[in-house]
């Protein structure tokens, strides 16, 4: 009798390790460095096609804002920006793909929210890329503040946070407008061009990728004013500190970069510097790199093979793009802008 | 006497430095920026980024005060409240390397232009004196910083904006610099900000 309970006790004592063993293999992945290394790529979760972010072209080849945040990962790591996977992926599953390990890391221009972190057990480093609800409306108007929209008729897409947010200003700010609304973006676009409303709001980045549609897009300005807050963001799983780390600094590098006024053309003159804080971004003193798991050169990887933050943003959506999304909120923290990356010392 | 001596080393090493750090033959080259005599093209259309333009921009700066970001090739006014209007602007290939606060010292229409003697020795061919107008290097208007040989002016050449040619100058395109002089007193406070050294 004895035996057969402590059997039994045993029996479930195995029971339990295993699936203590099962669901901390789900639950605590500290591993995605090691697996990265072994496959040789990043495996890297994007839209599946939006410009200026990530669009695959005629051959494969991706190119984007959010894909050149995944080639300087693999930069950081192999020194070669092109070891990665791009797997795109749709907006309802992404996080869920993130999280069954189906990719390293999700660059796919998602807003970093609470929920979002702690619902799916998930984590954003920093913030990529400062998106927000905006105006555009036809040059001719010559208005040039949000503020002076007043009584004007406002195109938005309907059920959407756009159209909450957008009744949240109005009323902040005790100005009228009537809602014209639509379930389908392209079908509120139509009614802006058919001049249905004095108005269009969407995300700044949406209404500079729907300008270019347009017949004549010089004819229409999009407002400066951003009136909600869409922090666009990369996303690892939580409790795999180390490949969180190097997602985290890897942007944090890029900008430093900017700040300090180092690009992929002068990265060769940037690594005879005797300047303290572009000798320890570039890894020509200190161990900072060591400390991330990679070489003491791998900030300097990222800029020579991807760019500085200001790099890439200009050619992805900025004024070297068709996008022209000005830097607006993107701009350094101290040329206007409010994208700040802590110190590397 | 010994601090004047001091001095004249001082000059003498800093020309040195100055004549050996100029490519070769660069006195002889032909100043792309400056062609004295044509007659700017009144139909020469900046690209929209270019363009005169609200944007967003924070600042610590009082609204009405001028920074201009050199490596961005941009001149904004202040306007607070988050925003500030935005000038493309061309900028000097070598030469003003300063970095700091100056003030609008006068302002002309116009204005003649009387080479510096420095910019004489690089450009021979530079007219002495060249009085005001349409065919003039600095444009329709000019805005003089401070005490030193710099200014923000017009420009005959509008196809070099966004570029780096100038002697050290900021120039924008003749309607920009006349809205701009028509919206910034003498007093005005101008940040001028560089590009980080390596």
């Amino acid at each position: 009798m004895r035996t057969f309970r402590g059997g039994l006790l045993i029996g479930l004592a195995i029971a339990v390790a295993i699936a203590a063993a099962a669901i901390t293999y789900e639950r605590y992945d500290t591993k995605t460095l090691k697996r990265t290394i072994r496959r040789d790529a990043v495996l890297c979760g994007v839209n599946t096609g939006l410009p200026g972010f990530s669009t695959p072209d005629d051959k494969g080849n991706w190119s984007g804002f959010d894909v050149d945040f995944c080639r300087a990962v693999a930069a950081a790591i192999f020194d070669d920006p092109n070891k990665v996977k791009f797997v795109p992926l749709d907006a309802s599953e992404r996080f869920k793909e993130l999280q069954s390990r189906k990719v390293d890391i999700l660059s796919r221009n998602s807003t970093w929210s609470m929920s979002r972190e702690t619902g799916f057990d998930l984590y954003f480093p920093a913030v990529a890329y400062y998106d927000g609800e905006g105006f555009m409306l036809p040059a001719a108007r010559n208005i040039d503040s949000a503020l002076a929209l007043d009584g004007s008729k406002v195109c938005v897409q309907d059920a959407t946070t756009t159209q909450l947010n957008l009744a949240d200003y109005f009323r902040a700010n005790n100005i009228k407008y009537t809602e014209v609304k639509f379930d389908k973006l392209d079908d509120v676009l139509k009614a802006y061009q058919s001049g249905q409303c004095d108005t269009f709001t969407a995300d700044v980045s949406q209404l500079y990728a729907l300008r270019l549609r347009m017949a004549k897009p010089a004819d229409h300005v999009i407002l400066p004013d951003v009136i909600s807050k869409e922090p666009l963001a990369p996303v690892v799983r939580q409790r795999d500190d180390d490949w969180m780390m190097i997602v985290k600094w890897t942007l944090y590098a890029m900008i430093n970069a900017e700040e300090l006024g180092i690009t992929s053309k002068n990265i060769d003159e940037a690594m005879k510097s005797k300047k303290p804080d572009v000798m320890r971004l570039v890894g020509t003193e200190g161990a900072y790199g060591e400390e991330l798991g990679l070489t003491k050169d791998w900030a300097a990887r990222i800029i020579r093979r991807v760019g500085n933050y200001g790099e890439v943003y200009d050619r992805n959506v900025g004024t070297g793009s068709k996008l022209g999304i000005p830097r607006g909120l993107n701009q350094l923290w101290s040329a206007g802008g409010i994208q700040y990356a802590p110190p590397i010392r | 006497m010994i601090r004047f001596r001091r001095l004249i080393w001082l000059q003498l090493i800093a020309a040195a430095g100055l004549m050996l750090s100029m490519p070769q033959g660069f006195a002889q080259q032909p100043d792309p920026g400056d062609e004295p005599g044509l007659i700017a093209d009144d139909g020469y259309e900046l690209p929209p980024e270019y363009k005169r333009q609200m944007v967003y921009y924070r600042s610590t700066e009082a609204p009405g005060t001028i920074i201009i970001q050199t490596s961005e090739r941009f001149l904004y006014i202040v306007q607070g409240n988050g925003r500030a209007l935005r000038y493309a602007i061309g900028v000097g290939r070598e030469g003003f390397q300063w970095q700091g606060l100056l003030k609008i010292s006068r302002k002309a229409e116009w204005p003649d232009w009387t080479p510096p003697p420095e910019m004489i020795q690089r450009q021979p061919y530079l007219p002495r004196f060249m009085a005001g107008g349409p065919g003039n290097p600095l444009g329709a208007r000019a805005l003089y910083l401070g005490a030193t040989v710099y200014r923000i002016h017009g420009t005959n050449r509008p196809d070099t904006i966004g570029t780096a040619v100038s002697s050290g100058c900021f120039r924008l395109v003749n309607a920009d610099v006349t809205d701009l002089y028509d919206r910034v007193p003498v007093g005005t406070k101008v940040v001028v900000r560089q590009r980080p050294e390596l």
